[in-house]
């Protein structure tokens, strides 16, 4: 995760600087992060060496590739149990078979490695004048090599799980005191359907991430090409090869969370959190790896008892509530006192509002926030550092009530009805300052936090 | 802003727009109300809407349009925003067999949360892409006899029917509710009105003007 800081962090110092206090707040946060031993999203702390780190990033990476060939498997076993009408849903029912006849080798470890090894960039900048059976020859190679290394950690190491307190990197996470799943909350979509879905959201993902990625936006239509068939990809004709490519990625990941976390599985929306990630991180295994810390508190927002979703929605209401009562009777005259007019913003965090650019700020510096949090830095010794506004785990909330309150005299002389707040939510995107949001969003956090949280 | 043009219509009728994910809804409604299409529009977040203001019948008819998610798991918020819906477009993809037999699902979604006399419209999108049809017109067609619905296929993508699709719902709408505002009067003992009198739907129908059926 330190990389993707990093990678945020240089797209932040090449396009704009960050103001002065998120600033600190980054480097404090990391400061803080080194004290507590513990990293950003738990993945290897900051002053690991460079031996563990390696270990870490080996048995996270077979832990991702273990979700991959389960994905795989339970595609196989729809097609099998339900071939006729799934055809068409599943074409690994036809890939399947004829790899295997070609290969002679199951397929699943086949297409993990493939998969796996497709967000190898350097690999991918050699290969890009390479023809196809090369590439096909090298990824026989190395899928035997590996088949049996799988194998074997097939039996020492469980399918990583989600709140699961054994044998992943996961569990060390202290994060999930409010996490526990509610059992009944289980929702009633199969994998079947996510998988589906997946897909949908995956093809049609825009490429607003091009020019902070270079690599990924000049891979070749071969490369592309092999990524989609690695996930059974389809319907992408329309496609660029940068953007095959990029689908191919958000469906191997999304599909391995849906496996890692069936309590939620996939919801849409999602896509929009991980697209963000698999621009600045080539390797599906990180990506995947930071999208499962991303989501151990975003999750909460895509519960099927909306649970978590209600509890943001309650705060925002609360944050305007206690900053400017007259708005807030105003908005409960309209009957939009529960502010579910800011529903979209609080479950992909801004993503549609904001430019990719400006999301990767306002992410980074909420992520900050919450390291600093999670490090234990307390509000008392946060006002002795002199620094502004305290860290919270919510400034995402409070962001977006500044978005709300900066429209205030708008709502209150102009809008009869709750309609005309949705529709303004709904067409912020491109009308922000993401700075002056962030500074907004600070204030409040001064002005209220003490009454709130 | 909202006060200038908007209050120049003669009925303000409530449109949802519902369907599984991916069938084209979100483009529907920019085709209608914009005249736009986009390939890679993203999904839909809970609910968005639009309007626009047309001629139906002789009347101004200003149609607010819901789109809602489709995703079964925000079926909790979408269904929400039924409530004062006066029509209901139930769209599937004619190339997604699924989607179609899903529509049965979705009218019992809105038979549990919507307004019992809504008017539905079924809709299957993506007429263009003939050749990767997998539901036949005539299933569409015997399923909205079946059901009692009327039936349309579009695609947003062509701009062919959505116009259509929409003045055919609106216009079942109006006469309904004309129909209603003359059985009060009948009621009312005034008997059956000569013609050019003028029929005070408001009360009968409690969507006449703004803000009726638009929370």
């Amino acid at each position: 995760m330190a990389q993707l800081v990093h990678a945020g962090g240089e797209v932040l110092r090449r396009r704009r600087q960050a103001t002065e206090e998120s600033s600190e707040r980054r480097g404090l946060s990391r400061a803080s992060e080194q004290r507590s031993g513990r990293s950003f999203w738990g993945s290897y702390s900051l002053n690991s060496s460079e031996a563990e780190r390696e270990a870490i990033k080996a048995h996270n990476r077979k832990g991702y590739m273990l979700l991959r060939k389960h994905c795989l498997r339970k595609n196989n076993e729809e097609s099998v149990d339900d071939h006729i009408t799934s055809e068409e849903e599943n074409p690994c029912v036809i890939s399947e078979q004829e790899m295997q006849d070609k290969t002679g080798k199951a397929i699943p470890e086949n297409q993990a490695d493939e998969s796996l090894c497709s967000s190898s960039s350097r690999d991918e900048d050699e290969s890009q004048k390479s023809d196809v059976t090369h590439v096909e020859a090298s990824r026989d190679d190395v899928a035997s090599v590996d088949q049996s290394s799988v194998e074997d950690e097939e039996e020492s190491m469980p399918l990583p799980k989600y709140s699961n307190a054994g044998g992943n990197i996961e569990a060390e996470t202290k994060l999930s005191k409010d996490a526990r799943p509610v059992k009944s909350a289980r929702t009633v979509e199969d994998f079947e359907t996510w998988q589906r879905i997946i897909r949908l959201d995956a093809v049609r993902a825009n490429n607003e991430w091009v020019s902070y990625s270079p690599l990924q936006a000049a891979v070749t239509r071969e490369k592309a090409i092999d990524s989609a068939s690695a996930v059974c990809l389809k319907d992408y004709d329309h496609l660029e090869a940068h953007r095959i490519h990029h689908a191919s990625r958000l469906v191997a990941i999304l599909e391995a969370y849906a496996t890692y976390d069936p309590e939620i599985g996939y919801c849409q929306g999602m896509s929009d959190l991980l697209a963000p990630l698999i621009a600045v991180l080539e390797e599906d295994d990180e990506a995947f790896w930071c999208f499962a810390g991303f989501m151990r508190k975003a999750r909460h927002n895509f519960r099927l008892d909306e649970v978590g979703i209600r509890r943001q929605l309650n705060m925002v209401s609360k944050i305007i509530k206690t900053k400017d009562f007259h708005l807030y009777r105003h908005l409960e005259m309209l009957e939009a006192a529960d502010c579910f007019f800011v529903y979209r913003m609080v479950v992909v965090m801004f993503r549609r509002e904001l430019t990719f650019e400006q999301t990767l700020s306002l992410w980074e510096v909420m992520w900050a926030d919450q390291a600093a949090r999670r490090a234990g830095i307390a509000r008392s010794s946060w006002g002795k550092l002199r620094l502004g506004a305290p860290p919270t785990d919510d400034l995402l909330l409070y962001a977006i009530a500044a978005s709300v309150l900066e429209k205030r005299k708008l709502i209150i002389e102009s809008y009869s009805s709750m309609d005309e707040i949705i529709r303004d939510c709904n067409s912020m995107a491109g009308q922000l300052d993401i700075w002056k949001l962030l500074d907004d969003a600070h204030d409040l956090v001064v002005t209220v936090q003490d009454r709130i949280e | 802003m909202a006060h200038r043009v908007d209050n120049e219509y003669d009925y303000l009728f409530k449109i949802v727009l519902i369907g599984d994910s991916g069938v084209g809804k979100s483009n529907i409604l920019s085709r209608f109300t914009r005249n736009e299409f986009c390939l890679e529009s993203k999904s839909t977040i809970g609910v968005e809407f639009a309007t626009r203001t047309l001629q139906v019948e002789g009347k101004t008819i200003k149609a607010q349009i819901w789109d809602t998610a489709g995703q079964e798991r925000y079926r909790a918020i979408t269904s929400a925003y039924y409530r004062g819906a006066v029509g209901a477009l139930l769209v599937y993809d004619i190339t997604k067999k699924l989607s179609f037999e899903n529509i049965n699902r979705w009218l019992s979604e809105l038979r549990n949360h919507a307004d019992s006399n809504i008017v539905i419209m079924m809709v299957g999108n993506k007429s263009d892409l003939n050749h990767l049809r997998s539901v036949q017109e005539e299933e569409g067609q015997a399923l909205a006899e079946k059901e009692g619905l009327s039936f349309l296929e579009t695609s947003a993508l062509e701009a062919l029917n959505v116009e259509k699709a929409f003045q055919t719902i609106l216009s079942d709408i109006h006469q309904i509710i004309s129909k209603k505002a003359l059985a009060a009067q009948e009621a009312a003992g005034s008997g059956p009105p000569t013609q050019g009198t003028t029929i005070n739907v408001a009360d009968s129908s409690g969507n006449m003007k703004k803000g009726c059926c638009s929370t």
